[in-house]
């Protein structure tokens, strides 16, 4: 078999690589396929996004038998070079090793991790589901505070001023309670 | 508490019993939720010192708390523990692989009926997995979550409003909820239909595993379905998304034993049965072949071909087949080829018609 790239020399390599489920096979010379560097982690070149699918796939936990290559647009090249205030870990480790040291982690990459979560959990950036109670108690605060200060300017805009002074009584009570109770700030 | 030996028993554990829904194709389900504690690094990177004072805190809220869940949990340190004895645990899927390896500051809280057990700094601080026979994913979520609600309550969760449960893994990040069921597929196996499947069931954001969980193959035609996607979506909604495609996995091994039986009875019955000769009168078996020849014998009695072989020995053999178990049984270690006669012996004991067969 002749060499799939310079047509020339005899094939003595064989890749296998599985694209959409799909297993393609390619034989390429020893001199043809030192040049492509199939496995080599370039985070800016070509090649790189091809690695970094590879290190996606792995997080992905999926099946050696299974692999599939993950379509990435290869727009994001920024790596920033701010380290987590608790581990001192960089986001370019984090992409190398695909794993935070700690929680503070995340708040230090909050900026960068939407776009990996988007590809991890098919296009998801936000929890949904359970809440732990001590932080429930507090979140179920805001959003009742939120729902009042909606009703009061409804009843400010029906020109009901003595209900909307009632409501805005009860908003102010909660927002007391909520910075008594609970460590957390009320911004938003 | 009780002690490790209740754990290491041959007896199969309650969530290998197989008088469930769909427990003759769906083994077991598992959940499993990953949580950590604020302040503190995960594994890969905490010291000596958060190492244990994590497990203190931990273990400490389970022990304490044992009056409020009314599960009686014991604690073991994989610290001094042999490695026959690491390894019986995740034979038992008590503990993963990883956590066996972690010898250093692993730790795990186990319930004495075997179906809920604690990890402590594994891959996360905590790993809390709830095992039951059969499809039970709303029964195994409920207990899971009730020890999660108990944890919660002394121990101070890492969460974030936007990202969830923070993990080490951002696989895992959000509810930290892995929900698995494990299939005996020998009809979709043996007809070619698991490579197609797979496939799907990765589109579908499904993950297949082997038997002991992440990085393992699928052996005696044993697979593991969990989710993929941890984020996004609520808890309830990943298990129902699980439930219908293990369902639907069951309508189709249903369908292809159906067809394996209507097109080629004689042959399959003769495989089966030769699987369970071999069994019998074998006096070297590896593992894989003990596997194989297991699942086929558990086909052909769910499929009326092999006259009754109580679901409880087949069970037994599958769990004393294995090396960790094997060598706990033989009572010293034993190198490969001695453990293929022993496991031979073992298996032809508990398989035995009456006492001529055996020489």
């Amino acid at each position: 078999m002749i060499c799939e790239n310079c047509k020339q020399r005899p094939a003595t390599i064989t890749v296998t690589q599985m694209k959409n489920g799909k297993k393609i096979t390619r034989h390429y010379c020893d001199v043809c396929n030192k040049q492509m560097d199939h496995f080599h982690l370039n985070l800016d070149s070509e090649e790189g996004s091809n690695a970094m699918q590879k290190l996606f796939a792995n997080w992905f936990g999926t099946p050696s038998w299974s692999v599939q290559s993950v379509p990435i647009n290869n727009t994001q090249t920024k790596v920033p070079n701010d380290s987590c205030s608790q581990c001192g870990m960089t986001y370019r480790q984090f992409l190398e090793e695909g794993k935070f040291n700690c929680p503070t982690c995340y708040e230090t990459f909050k900026e960068q991790l939407p776009q990996v979560l988007k590809r991890l959990h098919n296009g998801a950036t936000e929890h949904i589901g359970k809440v732990p109670g001590s932080v429930n108690q507090s979140y179920q605060m805001k959003r009742q505070i939120e729902a009042l200060r909606q009703d009061m300017k409804s009843a400010v805009e029906a020109e009901r001023f003595e209900d909307a002074a009632h409501i805005r009584d009860q908003v102010r009570e909660l927002e007391k309670k909520l910075q008594t109770g609970g460590e957390e700030s009320d911004e938003h | 508490m009780t002690s490790i030996d209740h754990f290491l028993k041959s007896k199969p554990p309650l969530w290998m019993r197989g008088d469930v829904d769909y427990g003759d194709i769906i083994m077991s389900t598992r959940i499993r939720l990953a949580r950590n504690l604020n302040g503190f690094r995960f594994p890969r990177a905490f010291s000596d010192e958060e190492a244990s004072k994590i497990d203190k805190m931990v273990s400490n809220a389970v022990m304490d708390g044992e009056n409020s869940l009314g599960i009686p949990f014991s604690y073991f340190s994989l610290h001094d523990m042999p490695a026959i004895q690491r390894q019986v645990l995740v034979e038992k899927h008590l503990i993963s692989p990883q956590l066996a390896n972690k010898t250093k500051f692993g730790s795990i809280l186990v319930s004495e009926d075997e179906t809920i057990s604690i990890m402590i700094n594994e891959e996360d601080h905590i790993r809390i997995q709830c095992l039951q026979p059969g499809l039970q994913l709303d029964k195994a979520y409920q207990l899971a979550d009730e020890v999660d609600r108990l944890l919660e309550k002394n121990l101070p969760y890492a969460f974030d409003d936007s990202f969830g449960y923070l993990t080490s893994c951002p696989t895992n990040t959000g509810t930290g909820l892995r929900a698995s069921v494990m299939m005996h597929l020998p009809a979709l196996t043996v007809t070619n239909q698991m490579g197609p499947l797979i496939n799907t069931m990765v589109r579908l954001g499904m993950v297949v595993r082997g038997i002991y969980g992440e990085g393992t193959e699928a052996v005696g035609n044993y697979y593991q379905f969990s989710n993929q996607i941890t984020l996004g979506k609520p808890e309830e909604d990943i298990i129902l998304d699980l439930q219908s495609v293990a369902e639907q996995i069951v309508q189709k091994e249903i369908g292809a034993r159906r067809a394996l039986l209507e097109h080629a009875s004689i042959a399959v019955s003769d495989r089966l049965n030769r699987s369970l000769g071999v069994l019998r009168y074998a006096r070297i078996l590896s593992s894989e072949e003990a596997a194989n020849c297991l699942s086929n014998v558990r086909l052909g009695i769910d499929l009326g071909l092999i006259p009754s072989i109580p679901d409880k020995v087949l069970n037994e053999c599958m769990l004393i087949m294995q090396p960790g178990f094997l060598q706990q049984h033989a009572g010293t270690t034993l190198q490969a080829n001695e453990r293929d006669v022993y496991r031979a012996s073992i298996i032809r004991e508990k398989l035995q018609l009456n006492d001529t067969d055996s020489n």
